[in-house]
């Protein structure tokens, strides 16, 4: 539950910056960057279904750890792959930000946030959903312990999906 | 339909096939009626509808079907067509129910498919309405048969029974179940979908390809190696490398697997050994099926490890990972394949974990392998329009295999599989029994 606090429209605002942020690195393809705002344990999460609670007895589009996040900024635009030899462009915009949780002293919060993205891969397709950001502060950043989106069409007939959403 | 059965044989040459196989919707249509409506083809598992009034929707070619259980425990597949104007009448992917409703004007149906309710039926009074008349209900279709859960069904009449259709096949599903100590595997939550921009007969000709994997996947094993290298010293091979390293395996590698090739257009790759053989053991697994099996018998199943055993036209099995893809034609350039994941009953669930973050890695649209391989389907299903050439080939070691009973074993590099395929193409759309 989230605990009412004065400086809740400032950490907002604070939280809205990071998201911005984060999207800024997908839609400038620095996937080495957009890595390093995740913590050691954090997690990209992409499920296939509405609700879905659990990402490893059951099939996810994505569920990657940092190893995995790093073997894909290494793939990521790379010569000998058929599927990255075109443009991959990106724009997100990312609103209706909510805290939704927030522990006691403050260090971890979870916030959604609402986010269409257009990308540009081959042919333009128009992404949507909600965001679930669980956030750590570390030193004086926060880091994303993980990312969840869910696609409003996750159990859709998917064509390919080279970049994090 | 301007192809002649005479035509249609001169479209496979015995180390070529012309590009109309691909890109022509004429052939596409023959396809659905001579190979599709004929072959066994995979619809579901029964697991799927485990339960009385449970069904799935699919499809047999482009026949659209519903897999349902009926209150007496048999199941059935049905076209899923309104006997009435030809509506569809299940929409959802899955479901339960007491009946099948069409939404339109309200015909109802039984699990079985016979006709249930008629609204306001007064109307049909001495009009020759027969409600027993099979044109009036969801027909089921011509034959159907599983074989461990794995249900099959035909949409013609006469042909090989299912046991004789599947031939060496058979053994990469029982593998697959006798995986499990109990002897028995369920499919877990929704399927993988990946809409792919090409004919499905590319999807099929790669299962078996192993000549692609070293370039197509080429730049996966090194990002993987890259990464892996990196690691602190000791740290064990996490097992997301143990999936995806093997793809960008040597040719001499997949040479020594070999491919296996018989009847009907079905194939494998290696036998006792695959690119999933050194997978490390997951605690628990062996000490439960040594319990069940004793130890003799527990090798015996472990040591068959095949690679992308191929039903063809429909179905793609790996027994030693317990994923399952689903070829589902929709255009001539337009196949939508989808990843069903099994639970080996009795395991440990990190069996479970590791079949699904093996389709996650390979299978998944999103994963940085299957969009390599969706890429050259669709750069082939484009190019091929070129008037420079009209022939694709595959004579690779054409004429270095070997017979051993109805199984053909060709160097794993070998074009075999898919010449074995056309042989069964061939067969299918002229009209000879496959
Ligand atoms: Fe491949």
């Amino acid at each position: 539950m989230l605990t009412a606090s004065k400086n809740e429209a400032s950490d907002l605002r604070e939280i809205e910056a990071f998201l911005y942020r984060e999207a800024d690195l997908l839609d400038a393809g620095n996937l080495r960057a957009w890595r390093d705002l995740f913590t050691e344990d954090g997690t990209y999460w992409l499920p296939i279904s509405p609700d879905q609670d659990d990402p490893l007895g059951h099939i996810s589009i994505i569920y990657e750890d940092k190893m995995m996040m790093a073997i894909r900024a290494e793939n990521f635009g790379h010569r000998l792959a058929a599927s990255m030899q075109y443009a991959v462009r990106s724009s997100h915009i990312v609103a209706n930000t909510r805290l939704q949780e927030r522990s006691a002293d403050g260090s971890e919060i979870v916030v959604k946030s609402n986010f269409q993205a257009v990308i540009y891969y081959r042919t333009q397709s128009v992404y949507a959903g909600t965001c679930t950001h669980k956030l750590r502060r570390e030193e004086s950043d926060w880091r994303i312990v993980q990312k969840r989106v869910d696609l409003i069409n996750c159990d859709a007939d998917h064509k390919s999906i080279v970049i994090y959403i | 339909m301007s192809y002649s059965v005479g035509r249609l044989d001169k479209l496979v040459e015995k180390n070529r096939v012309h590009r109309d196989v691909y890109t022509n919707p004429e052939v596409f249509d023959l396809e659905m009626e001579r190979l599709w409506g004929r072959a066994w083809v995979y619809v579901g598992h029964e697991s799927q509808v485990s339960q009385a009034g449970e069904f799935i929707t699919t499809s047999i070619g482009t026949e659209p079907v519903v897999l349902s259980r009926d209150k007496f425990g048999q199941v059935h597949v049905l076209y899923n067509r309104c006997g009435h104007k030809g509506a569809k009448v299940a929409a959802h992917k899955t479901g339960k129910t007491s009946m099948f409703r069409c939404p339109y004007h309200g015909w109802s149906y039984h699990l079985d498919g016979k006709l249930n309710v008629v609204p306001h039926d007064r109307g049909y009074d001495d009009t020759g309405f027969d409600r027993e008349d099979p044109q009036f209900s969801m027909q089921p279709v011509a034959r159907v048969a599983s074989h461990r859960g794995f249900v099959f069904a035909s949409l013609a009449g006469d042909g090989p029974d299912l046991k004789t259709f599947l031939g060496a096949t058979i053994a990469t599903i029982d593998n697959m179940c006798d995986r499990s100590p109990v002897g028995k595997v369920e499919v877990v939550g929704s399927s993988l979908p990946y809409m792919h921009d090409c004919n499905w007969k590319m999807f099929i000709e790669n299962l078996n390809d192993a000549v692609h994997p070293m370039v197509a996947h080429a730049s996966v094993g090194h990002a993987t190696r890259k990464v892996v290298d990196g690691l602190p010293e000791g740290a064990p091979t996490p097992g997301e490398a143990e999936i995806i390293s093997p793809f960008g395996g040597s040719y001499e590698f997949f040479d020594s697997l070999g491919c296996r090739t018989m009847p009907f257009g079905h194939s494998f790759m290696g036998g006792k050994g695959s690119i999933h053989s050194s997978y490390s053991e997951i605690p628990g697994y062996m000490e439960s099926m040594v319990a069940s099996y004793g130890q003799k018998k527990v090798d015996e199943i472990l040591s068959q490890n095949r690679h992308n055993t191929t039903v063809y036209p429909s179905f793609t099995l790996k027994d030693a990972v317990q994923v399952a893809r689903v070829c589902r034609p929709i255009a001539v350039d337009k196949t939508l394949i989808e990843s069903w994941h099994f639970r080996l009953v009795g395991a440990p669930e990190e069996m479970l974990h590791r079949t699904i973050t093996y389709s996650r890695l390979i299978n998944s649209p999103a994963s940085m392998v299957g969009p390599d391989d969706w890429d050259c389907y669709e750069r082939m299903q484009n190019s091929l329009q070129s008037e420079s050439a009209h022939w694709v080939d595959m004579r690779r070691f054409i004429g270095q295999e070997k017979l051993e009973g109805d199984v053909t074993v060709s160097p794993g590099t070998s074009d075999q599989a898919s010449r074995n395929q056309y042989k069964a193409w061939s067969a299918y759309m002229t009209g000879e029994v496959a």
